[in-house]
This record gives structure tokens, sequence and C-alpha cells, in this order.
């Protein structure tokens, strides 16, 4: 029964993976086709290949999405960091509704916040560049980071940092040199998942890149393969399978840390 | 030089009263034990002395200073926590390495203090390991090392040997002892374990419910018990307690039960006759009980009647619980007195030996 269940999920969220991957093999005609194939009859390897042979700079919509992504993951944890440890540790006024209103944040619709930002942006002249882009993910990424480091700062035992503090250091040397350290690993897989996120966003880079050679992956995708007349499926799949890669070893990557973090937070100061 | 004085320290969370009215002076290098039951406010007072918690009222004074708005960092003390709170990233070394390098000493007057420090505790060989490898009485030596490797003039533990086996225990009651004469700091020193209390401390402050209910040498405490807390918190077994009737006549007072007489010395008569109350809580502490064959117990000046509870054999000795209509006694015995539980046995003490308490307040009668 449990097996049945299993396989049933791995089928339901695998499946579209695997179409993915099937039909990027796929020739443009049995793509197209009106009776789909469930392997490819002739599997061809032209797709990927007309990706860099292409007319396309697909080189550099990865370049363009892998540098914005890993700056929004830096930068959310820089900022997320002091945040969540403010929000944790220091005691003010406000501090759980302000707490809650960075998680209200989150939960907005990410469109209701297009016009707002893309305003922003305009008046700061940041429209179309990396920066500009970076600052948009980082607004949507930050929420979430600031709340997941926060629940692993609360998991590093109290009386670390007030033997630190007996110690003679102040706050934010306790933040660099005992609570950073101690929490990499949760830093490390939040870093992760704003990275991923980021990378995963289409609708930020559609409205806020407006030059095609700066554009990210997903936008890209969009924009080029899909077409008044046609569509080139195959090269879209190629495409998108090589999108997802990066994402698969980010999250392999980090996933065994992401593990331990969680573990270890619950068992630290042991 | 760190006298310390607490000045009506109170301390609320929210509604909750943690700390009511705590004064206290404590002098140069003292050893000092704030001991009571969980929940007592020990720990919340030394963190207030540490400088962790703000007081809601009252004053805390070093020396000549009040120290109400002074940061941790300046108050030149050093803690043992209750889980050690060692820098799980840091070596051994740099754990206790790690304060002396906030005040920019030269690396060598650091290797040199850690390495002497290291040596007092016997943890040289472990300067190179991580928390996580040590046991747990390793971890408490580390711990130890980390707080008197900086020199402070007062030396705060809270509970630091509540996580140790038994044996170990008492072995690193030993040692802190040794630290604390070998640093000269004023020692402050938390447990909610009596026995620790009374071997270790030069005066013992027993708390409860907030309140210091008396502070006092060892044998103060045990011998002249301010009142009823104090004198069943203090001593294993407890101290046992029956309910009397004060009965006043022409010849003086007399306390009566069903099952028990109870002639009393002439200054705790004269006690007993100041107050106006109906009855008190007589105590007696299970040394002091003896259980006496039936002829000799009517001679006895203080002879007690009941029915045997509980025996606990203790190895040389053992503990036999007495239950009577109006309390329960404890008597540590010899072994070799066959004693059966559900018999009806007598106790017999000296005048002496009574311990009289108010009913309603508890406060002893003198």
């Amino acid at each position: 029964m449990r097996a049945v269940a299993i396989a049933f999920a791995l089928a339901w969220s695998l499946a579209p993976v695997y179409w993915m991957v099937v039909t990027s093999l796929k020739t443009e005609l049995e793509a197209a086709s009106l009776r789909p194939t469930l392997w490819p009859q002739n599997a061809t390897g032209v797709n990927y290949a007309s990706l860099w042979a292409g007319s396309l700079p697909f080189v550099s919509f990865f370049a363009n999405t892998a540098m914005t992504c890993f700056a929004t993951a830096i930068v959310a944890v820089l900022i997320a960091t002091p945040a969540a440890y403010a929000l944790s540790r220091a005691r003010f006024r406000l501090r759980v509704p302000i707490g809650y209103s960075i998680l209200m944040f989150r939960m907005l619709p990410l469109v209701v916040l297009l016009a707002p930002l893309y305003l922003l942006l305009l008046k700061a002249r940041l429209l179309d560049s990396f920066v500009g882009l970076i600052v948009g993910f980082t607004t949507f990424g930050l929420p979430f980071a600031v709340w997941m480091i926060k629940s692993f700062i609360e998991a590093v035992p109290i009386e670390i940092e007030e033997a630190a503090r007996i110690d003679g250091y102040p706050r934010w040397q306790i933040l660099m040199r005992v609570v950073a350290p101690l929490i990499v690993p949760g830093l490390l897989s939040t870093g992760t998942f704003v990275f991923m996120e980021a990378w995963n966003s289409l609708i930020y880079p559609l409205t806020f890149v407006t030059t095609l050679e700066r554009q990210t992956l997903p936008a890209a995708l969009v924009l080029t393969f899909t077409g008044q007349f046609k569509t080139d499926w195959g090269g879209m799949m190629a495409a998108s399978t090589l999108t997802t890669i990066p994402l698969m070893i980010a999250f392999f990557a980090v996933q065994r840390s992401m593990v331990r973090g969680l573990a270890s937070g619950a068992l630290a100061g042991a | 030089m760190a006298q310390i004085s607490l000045r009506g320290v109170a301390k609320h969370y929210g509604e909750v009263a943690a700390l009511t009215e705590c004064t206290l002076d404590i002098q140069d290098r003292e050893f000092v034990v704030l001991v009571g039951p969980s929940g007592s406010g020990k720990t919340t007072l030394l963190r207030i002395i540490a400088g962790l918690e703000y007081v809601s009222a009252g004053e805390v004074w070093f020396g000549d200073r009040c120290v109400n708005d002074v940061d941790v960092a300046d108050r030149d003390i050093a803690m043992v926590f209750q889980n050690y709170g060692l820098y799980p990233h840091m070596s051994v070394y740099d754990n206790m390495a790690f304060g002396l390098r906030r005040r920019r000493l030269s690396p060598n007057k650091i290797d040199e203090h850690v390495r002497r420090t290291a040596r007092l505790l016997s943890i040289e060989p472990l300067l190179s390991r991580r928390p996580r490898q040590l046991s747990g009485g390793q971890r408490q030596r580390v711990a130890l090392g980390r707080a008197i490797v900086r020199d402070p003039a007062v030396f705060l533990l809270d509970e630091p040997l509540s996580n140790l086996d038994a044996h170990l225990r008492v072995q690193m009651r030993g040692e802190i002892l040794k630290v604390h004469r070998a640093v000269t700091a004023t020692t402050i020193y938390v447990t909610h374990d009596q026995v620790e209390a009374l071997t270790m401390g030069d005066r013992i402050v027993v708390m409860n419910q907030g309140r210091i209910h008396q502070v006092g040498t060892p044998a103060d405490l045990y011998d002249v018990p301010i009142d009823k807390f104090v004198a069943s918190f203090i001593g294993t077994p407890a101290m046992g307690f029956i309910a009397c009737r004060i009965e006043r006549s022409s010849q003086g007072v007399e306390l009566v039960t069903d099952s028990a007489r109870m002639r009393l010395s002439p200054a705790k008569a004269q006690a007993v006759a100041k107050t106006t109350a109906e009855r008190v809580f007589v105590g007696i502490r299970p040394e002091r009980l003896t259980l006496a064959p039936e002829e000799r117990a009517s001679t006895a000046e203080v002879m007690v009647r009941g029915i045997v509870e509980l025996v606990e054999m203790i190895g040389a000795e053992q503990y036999v619980h007495v239950a009577t209509e109006s309390g329960s006694l404890t008597a540590r015995v010899p072994r070799e007195q066959a004693v059966k539980a559900e018999k009806t046995v007598t106790l017999t003490a000296a005048a002496r030996d009574l311990h009289l308490f108010d009913q309603g307040t508890g406060i002893a009668l003198r």
C-alpha cells in the first residue's frame, strides 16, 4: 500500500520532468506531432547542439541567470542574518509585529509588488540592469531568508552567546564570531533556497529586463522559443533541461548539510 | 576586591514575581551558595548579579559602585553555565583564549594564562580538542577553566555539577573548592542540592518562591533553622514534623497530641509561652530520634508512638519512616535494630532536640 502511494507520488512529480527530457531529444516534427510518442523514435541531440550553434545567446542567458541568482543569494543572506539575529535575540518594542510584517510581505502575491517595484527601479534608473534584477529578486527572497535564518539562530543555545557577552564581546562580534560559524549549514541552505527561487523566477525578469541579451533563462525560454505561428518545443525543452540541471546540483549539494543543519540545531551545545 | 551587595532586589516577568525584596551582603573572597528548590529564584538572582538580567527594583553594588546599569562585559565576572555553554566550533584552547583575546593580551601572555589554568585543572592534554570530543566531566573542567583563566573578581556558577554522575560530582566539588582558593575571587554558587550547599559554602543562602529565607553558615542552618521551610530543606533525610496542641496551665505549657508526650526545655517553654497560637509544629532531626523499647520510653523527655510506614536500608544505617495521627517522622537508626513495616513503634528524643515552629507562619519559636 505504501509502495503504491510512493510510486504514485513519484510518477506524479517526475512525469513532467520525464516529458521535458524526452521532448528535448525528439526531432522537431515528432515533438509537434498530434499523436505524442512516449519515447523518442529517433533520438537526436540536435536541439542541444543548436542551443550553442544557433542564433540565440543561450550561454549568456545562462551566465546572466547564474550571476544574478548567485549575487541575490549572497545579498539576501548578508542582509537577513543580522535582521534575523535582531528579531530572535534583541529585545525591543514592536519586535514581534515587525517579524510578522516581514512574513506577511512574503504572503503577498508577487504580482502585487510588480508595479511598485517597477516604479522604484525606474526612479533609481535600475531598470534593465543586473543590479535592478538582483534588487527585485532580493525583495522576495529576503523575508523567507530572515525567517529561516531566525530559526537556525534560535536553535543556538543562548548560554553560548551569554558566555561570549561575559567574555566581553559586543553583539555584532558575537554574531560574527560565535553565532554565524555555528549556523553555516543553515546559511548555506538558506542561500540555496533563495538561489533556486530566483533561478525559477519568470515574472520579474520579464518585467524589469527589456534587452533580450540581459535576460535570464526562464524569461528567455518564453521569449525566444514560443512564437506567434510555431513553438520550438524540442529546443525549449532542451534549454529547460539545461536550466534545471544547476538547480538539481545546488539542491543535492546542500541537501546533506541542510539535514545536518536542522539536526545539529536541535542538539547543539551538547 | 569584590564585595557584593544586593539591596531590595526584585524581578518581575509581567505579572509573575520571580524575586521579591532580596537583600544580601557577600564579603570579598567568600564562597556563597544559593540553594533552593527549582523555581525559587536562585538562578535569576545569579543572572542579575552577572548582569544578564535587569532588576525590576532594588540595587546591585560591587564594592562602592552601583552596577545596575553596568554591562555584563564591564563587571569583571566569569560564569559557568549549567550546560557549560562552551563554544562548539572552537578548540578547548580557543574556548579559554577567546576572552583574553578580547582584552588584547599579547599571544605570549594568552598562551601563558591558558596553559597555567589548564595545568591547574589537568586539562592540558585536551587543549586541541573540540568540546564535542570531551566527556561531561572534561567539559565541566573546560567550562571552569574558561571562567577562571581571566582571573575575574567574581566567579559565578549555575548548577555546574547537575549534569555529572554522582561519583564525578563529589570529585568536582573538591576541584571547585580548590579552584576557589587558587583564584581568590568572590564565588557565588547556585545549586538545588543541599548536600552540595552544606559541603561547599562558607555561607549558604536558602531561597524559596523568590525570597531569601535564611543566610548563615552550614552549621547555623542545620542547627538553628529560622523557619519550617529551611528546617525541612536542609538535611537528609529531611526533618519530620508533628502538629501539636499547646496546653497552658498553672504549671506552665505542654505540647500534646494523641500519640506523643513532650516535655519542653525551660527556654523552649518560654518561647511557647510568648505566643498566642493554639498549635505548633514540632520538628525533630532523624539522627536525634531513637527507637526505644516500651519500658524505657516512659522515662524519656520526648516520646512519640506511630506506625512504621517504610524502612530504607542505606548501608550501615536504616531510615525508618513513622506515621502518627498528627504528622510523620523519620528516624535514622543502626542496622542491628530489627524494624518491620506496619508495626507500632515508639520513638524517643531529648527535649533540647525539638525545633518549634508557628503553625501559621512557619517561623521558629525561640
